[in-house]
């Protein structure tokens, strides 16, 4: 995977965005963990993050005058943060912390002026080992001197000034500056500050355009040694102590032989991409301390609390995979990411990337629309073409695809007695294997109202493929259906699963196709449909969250039929997946339940979900649901069938045959060869079945042991209970089966278990074919 | 590893072929390219070899998961 790829994306994921105070505090100053920080009452770390940020903080915190606040994202609701009350607090209670000045180097620079900002380049310099010397007229610190001795007593001066010497910062009084003093530092010197918020300096020779810095690097138009403070238009303190801050910087990296202007663009103030919503917030007044200059630390704390803790949550609350470990998208991309190009030892994302449903829901609830299903697409390609797709995590529905495409299960016809049609009917694997009967009548109704012929195209469109990363697979699957359709006469295709939709438009654009619903509607109603009483909550597959034409179409038509309808709190672009996207509920079971669970909590009545599979989830789940088609087409009572248990992966493979035989024999009128069994008498109890599904083992594998056994004989025999016990590897999977032999020859299945690991000396199991290049390599058609 | 999957045999069972009571034999078992040596119950005369469920879907299924991820 290109590195562009996660670039691209991490660039949409602006949750790292800096919170407003923090992108309009020329200093970078975090508001956002001070504010977290001193609530929590922990004062001496806020006071370590302030420093980072803010040099001499003891003296500088106690004069900043907020520029934030007016940017603040409470100034929405009532005032912005007073984080300068925070510093004041900070600065005033946390301990604070000793600086520890980088190695010696042989730079010296001539700071001239000892205001704020000349103090603040000093300390900034020192710190980077470099050997500034202040020159100062009398008394160091220019304007600090004027401010209330209440705020700033004479002590916190004299401790800064103190500190500066104690990181071996010069002082040198001089009585005059002017311009022969400036060229002779200029020449001698690796570096001048000219620090013209000191009062006492006179820099009135020099052309007031030269005393007009460059707003990032404070770069003069003087010499490129020379570096300016303030200008006549920067007055406020803290414009004084970022002008020295970021000159101290450019001089650092002119000393190292780096471009001073390259790579500022996090020091400059403006608007932030975070994007915070601030629904169901209430004002909170603004904390007045009763003594404004010292603020204790209770009253820094109230007013901490009022922050807001700007973060972009927008599309993590509905989404398990999302909400569920302590990150965002952006995070787990690039974890993702690194899971990829890792090149030794445990890949611990895999299971997480197999998580993601891709149902886009974050998309829609993203401002910037960053879609994390799409990232973990090309994840999951990326990761079958290296082979480090977990060989397990997709098998059994990609030998399901296989399946359903195989001689047992797929056809294609046209309508019987026509030559041509206008439309094929693909009413998809999942409906056809689930509700075989209700496609058919469906079919019917379809042959006898549109004009032009309908078709009948059974298969599975190659999701399962798309979804587990098989893109050789997928171009075969696709490759395959584009040259069936163009020998039917190129029809439009109809198609009932919004899942085939979105693959139809995404790998098969030259086919046009019609959602179901919308032809459905134009149609007169089924003879037979009819309405439950009680209301049905409506479901949109997560496929369709943008196929706004068949939501509405699909809704329309129950209010012909007079189907009432509910909306659930998630619904149409914003609808919930039940868990089977991206396959998650096949390679990451627990995590496809939590999908379909925080669907069932918004709602408690019975769902109408236009998805067959979304259908026999929910109901597993025990909640009623029922596919549109088993009320317009129903086999039996819709109230009935609403809670009945669903069909599991064998009776939907079941299904599949048995929709090919019966469409065939009475909708196309051929004969169908029976398949040959042994004939075998065998009784499997609902709850083995039930195991069996759980481990994805089918009626097929148990007979094909089963009859293996026949033939052979027994792997094990038990000599207390006469149980019998039969092996067979017919591919990467051994299966087991425990079972009675009854006297009437008929067998009683007790249980049935399966693993992949191999022991090759051990004799039935046989070495099978190895696994194809795409990672699984049983195919369908067998029995 | 050889100990991750060593466990006394499931009671009762024999070999449907030799008709052995099965005995601890030492196996070699793969998956996902690699390989390594256990102990489990088998038949002494054919080397017939019974996993039961406990361990497939216990310690196997585990070791399993984590030669597919590496
Ligand atoms: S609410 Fe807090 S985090 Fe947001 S801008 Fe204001 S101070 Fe910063
Ligand atoms: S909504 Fe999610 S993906 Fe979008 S910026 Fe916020 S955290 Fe990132
Ligand atoms: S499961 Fe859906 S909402 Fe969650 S990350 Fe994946 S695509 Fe986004």
């Amino acid at each position: 995977m290109e590195q562009s790829v996660l670039e691209q994306f991490e660039n949409l994921c602006t949750q790292e965005a800096l919170p407003a105070c923090q992108s309009h505090c020329p200093l970078q100053v975090d508001g956002r963990a001070l504010a977290s920080l001193t609530a929590e009452g922990k004062i001496d770390e806020a006071r370590k993050n302030l420093e980072r940020n803010m040099p001499l903080a003891a003296i500088s915190g106690r004069v900043c005058e907020g520029p934030c606040r007016e940017h603040c994202l409470r100034t929405a609701l009532d005032s912005g943060v007073n984080i300068p009350l925070l510093e004041l607090c900070i600065v005033q209670e946390g301990r604070p912390v000793k600086p520890f000045p980088l190695p010696g180097t042989n730079k010296t620079i001539a700071v001239v002026g000892s205001g704020l900002s000349g103090l603040v380049a000093a300390y900034g310099l020192a710190m980077k080992g470099h050997k500034p010397v202040i020159l100062t007229m009398g008394r160091p610190g220019g304007k600090l001197w004027d401010l209330s001795r209440r705020l700033m007593p004479a002590e916190v001066i004299e401790d800064g000034l103190q500190t500066l010497k104690n990181i071996k910062v010069e002082f040198l009084d001089v009585k005059t500056f002017d311009r022969a003093d400036l060229d002779e530092l200029t020449r001698e010197r690796g570096g001048v500050f000219l620090a013209p918020d000191d009062p006492l300096f006179d820099f009135s020779w020099l052309p007031p355009e030269s005393l007009v810095a460059d707003r990032v690097t404070r770069s003069s138009n003087l010499n490129e040694k020379i570096f300016l403070g303030p200008d006549r238009h920067e007055k406020t303190f803290l414009e004084a102590v970022s002008a020295g801050k970021k000159a101290a910087l450019s001089l650092d990296r002119l000393f190292q032989g780096v471009n001073p202007a390259t790579a500022r663009e996090k020091e400059m103030t403006g608007p932030t991409r975070l994007r915070v919503d601030l629904g169901g917030r209430e004002p909170i007044k603004e904390m007045e301390p009763k003594e404004p200059t010292a603020p204790d630390k209770d009253e820094a704390k109230a007013e901490a609390a009022r922050c807001l803790r700007c973060a972009c949550l927008a599309c993590l609350p509905p989404c398990p995979l999302l909400r569920g470990r302590k990150g965002y998208p952006k995070k787990y991309a690039r974890e993702f990411y690194n899971n990829i190009i890792t090149a030794f030892g445990i890949r611990h994302s895999n299971r997480h990337i197999n998580s993601c449903t891709e149902c886009g829901l974050c998309a829609q609830l993203c401002p910037n629309g960053a879609n994390l299903g799409q990232f973990v697409a090309k994840a999951k390609i990326e990761m079958v073409k290296t082979s480090h797709m977990p060989v397990s995590a997709h098998e059994f529905a990609l030998e399901d695809q296989v399946f359903s495409n195989s001689d047992e299960a797929a056809f294609i016809r046209l309508q019987p007695g026509s030559t041509t049609s206008a439309a094929l009917f693909f009413p998809g694997c999942q409906l056809s294997g689930a509700s075989p009967e209700g496609v058919l009548d469906l079919y019917r109704h379809l042959m006898a109202h549109l004009p032009g012929g309908v078709g009948l195209w059974a298969g599975c469109c190659g999701a399962p493929g798309r979804w587990s990363g098989r893109r050789r697979l997928t171009d075969k699957t696709v490759a395959t259906m584009a040259e069936v359709w163009k020998k039917s006469g190129s029809p439009t295709v109809i198609l009932a699963c919004p899942s085939c939709a979105r693959f139809f438009e995404a790998e098969l654009p030259d086919i046009p196709i019609l959602g179901l619903w919308p032809v459905l509607e134009k149609l007169a109603l089924p003879e037979r449909a009819v309405p439950l009483a009680e209301p049905l909550v409506v479901h949109d597959p997560c496929a369709a969250r943008l196929d706004m034409e068949s939501q509405t179409s699909l809704r329309r038509l129950m209010e012909k039929l007079g189907q009432a309808l509910l909306e659930p709190p998630m619904s149409g672009r914003k609808t919930l997946c039940c868990g089977y996207g991206g396959l998650v509920s096949e390679a990451v079971p627990e995590m496809g339940r939590q999908f379909v669970q925080e669907r069932l909590s918004g709602c408690q009545e019975p769902i109408l979900a236009w998805c067959s599979v979304c259908r026999d989830r929910f109901r597993a789940e025990g909640r009623g649901a029922l596919h549109p088609i088993d009320l317009l087409f129903p086999q039996a009572p819709p109230q009935a069938v609403m809670t009945e248990e669903p069909p599991g992966i064998s009776a939907k493979r079941e299904g599949r045959r048995f929709f090919k035989i019966k469409a065939l024999t009475d909708i196309f009128g051929e004969a169908v060869e029976e398949t040959k069994t042994m004939g075998l008498n065998v009784d499997v109890p609902g709850s083995v079945l039930r195991d069996m599904e759980s481990r994805r083992i089918l009626m097929t594998d148990v007979m094909a042991v089963l009859e293996n056994a026949a033939k052979n004989g027994p792997s094990f025999i038990n000599q207390e209970t006469g149980r019998r016990l039969a092996n067979l590897r017919p591919r990467q999977v051994t299966y087991w089966v425990e079972y009675d032999e009854r006297q009437d020859g008929s067998i009683l299945v007790h249980r049935a278990w399966c693993h992949r690991m191999e022991t090759p000396g051990a004799p039935g199991e046989r070495k099978e074919s190895p696994a194809s290049e795409e990672g699984f390599a049983r195919t369908g058609g067998r029995v | 590893m050889a100990h991750a999957f060593s466990k006394a045999g499931p009671e009762g069972w024999s070999c449907g072929k030799c008709g052995r009571k099965l005995e601890p034999v030492s196996v070699n078992v793969e998956y996902m390219g690699s390989s390594f040596f256990v102990e489990l119950p088998g038949c002494p005369d054919c080397g017939s070899i019974l996993i039961d469920s406990e361990l497939a879907e216990g310690k196997m299924l585990e070791v399993e998961k984590l030669l597919e991820d590496k």
